[in-house]
């Protein structure tokens, strides 16, 4: 008996591998999503997702969320910190890729019907992951609080601001006052790192779970 | 790649239990190496990416300074593009309203409710002609005032 049959039988002997693995391991892949790479679109998107919960971790590491030391902290990811700009720069293009790749897998759902009886509910919980892949996007974008990020976050604040009835709450939620400073800051990471990412995983958790239980749509 | 076949028991009515043969590729170990090659391919051109186009840093923010032009992320672009090419009051609503309605809060709901407003059963492509041309539509005018929004700054 190798060691590795030994610690096998030892979880097997806990947990029942033997008939709780066969049904994940041996679950065929429908030739259909096998054969045609737009079923790519949205295991591209997760994939993002972990490389970002990676990179982001390794940059949260190092990032300082007040408006004297976000941009040096920033500056000094990318010139001081080993590997800081590859860190820096894969956390930027995967966050680019995973909303294009967000919005491509919608496109091949809408135009494939997938959406249709029995996967409405996936549907609907995949336009949420949807708006939480952009807010991602806007709420990080203010993090290295750049010229770029402090008035694109002005605009992009002031517009859902003018958003008729709920806007001016909005817009006080996210910017915690009447102008972009440090509130709006601190706001930004708390959203970013800690809000955004327990919504994602719970609606990633409950989009799979509801893919493995209907299967994945069949053919065009 | 080997492909097998994996049968599966239907457990329908009191017709005798005949197996459904599912044509596929077992998920491990074969299915899963395909997906670590592509991940592989898609990590490899990240890194490529990030290490010819580092992310950009531009001057620290200066509430004082506008700069010009702002362009927000590029997925945002649209609602610009929209809120820009929209100027006309519709009676009491003011155009500015609706150019911000309409590409966020209208659009979004819409999408939401995509499942429950097609109520045509068929996924055949070609009997879902309203669905694909209001979709490529849509698709068209997003492109168009993300478009417009890169010209008219």
């Amino acid at each position: 008996m190798t060691l590795n049959d030994k610690i096998y039988k030892w979880l097997d002997d806990r947990f029942k591998l033997s008939e709780l693995l066969p049904p994940i391991v041996k679950h065929p892949a429908p030739l259909n999503v096998v054969s045609n790479p737009l079923y790519c679109l949205g295991g591209t998107a997760f994939l993002c997702f972990l490389i970002l919960v990676i990179t982001g971790i390794f940059l949260a590491m190092y990032y300082k969320p007040t408006p004297a030391e976000a941009y040096k902290s920033v500056e000094h990811i990318m010139t001081a910190v080993p590997m800081g700009s590859l860190i820096r720069s894969v956390h930027h293009w995967a966050a680019n890729t995973m909303i294009a790749a967000v919005m491509l897998h919608m496109m091949r759902i809408y135009f494939m019907g997938a959406y249709k009886k029995p996967r409405e509910l996936n549907w609907v919980v995949g336009i949420s992951l949807l708006l939480i892949t952009t807010t991602f996007g806007f709420s990080g974008y203010l993090l290295p609080w750049d010229q770029l990020a402090f008035w694109a976050t002005k605009i992009g604040t002031g517009i859902a601001g003018s958003i008729p009835v709920i806007g001016g709450y909005i817009s006080l939620i996210l910017v915690g006052g009447n102008d972009i400073g440090a509130e709006t800051l601190t706001r930004f990471f708390a959203i970013h790192v800690m809000i955004l990412p327990i919504a994602i995983a719970t609606l990633l958790g409950l989009h799979f779970m509801m893919v493995r239980i209907q299967g994945i749509s069949g053919r065009l | 790649m080997a492909l097998i076949e994996v049968e599966k028991h239907e457990v329908e009515e009191e017709q005798k239990p005949e197996p459904v043969r599912v044509r596929g590729l077992p998920f491990f170990p074969h299915f899963l190496l395909r997906e670590v090659v592509v991940m592989c391919l898609i990590a490899g051109g990240l890194i490529m990416l990030a290490s010819i186009y580092p992310a950009g840093l531009l001057k620290p923010a200066d509430p004082f300074d506008t700069p010009s032009p702002i362009y927000p992320e590029w997925y945002f672009l649209y609602v610009f593009g929209f809120l820009k090419f929209w100027t006309w009051d519709l009676g009491p609503i003011p155009a500015k309203m609706i150019g911000v309605t309409v590409p966020m809060v209208l659009w979004y709901g819409l999408l939401i409710l995509v499942p429950f407003i097609d109520r045509n059963p068929s996924s055949d492509i070609r009997k879902r002609k309203v669905a694909v041309t209001l979709g490529v539509i849509v698709l068209i005018g997003i492109l168009y005032f993300t478009y417009f929004s890169i010209v008219h700054h």
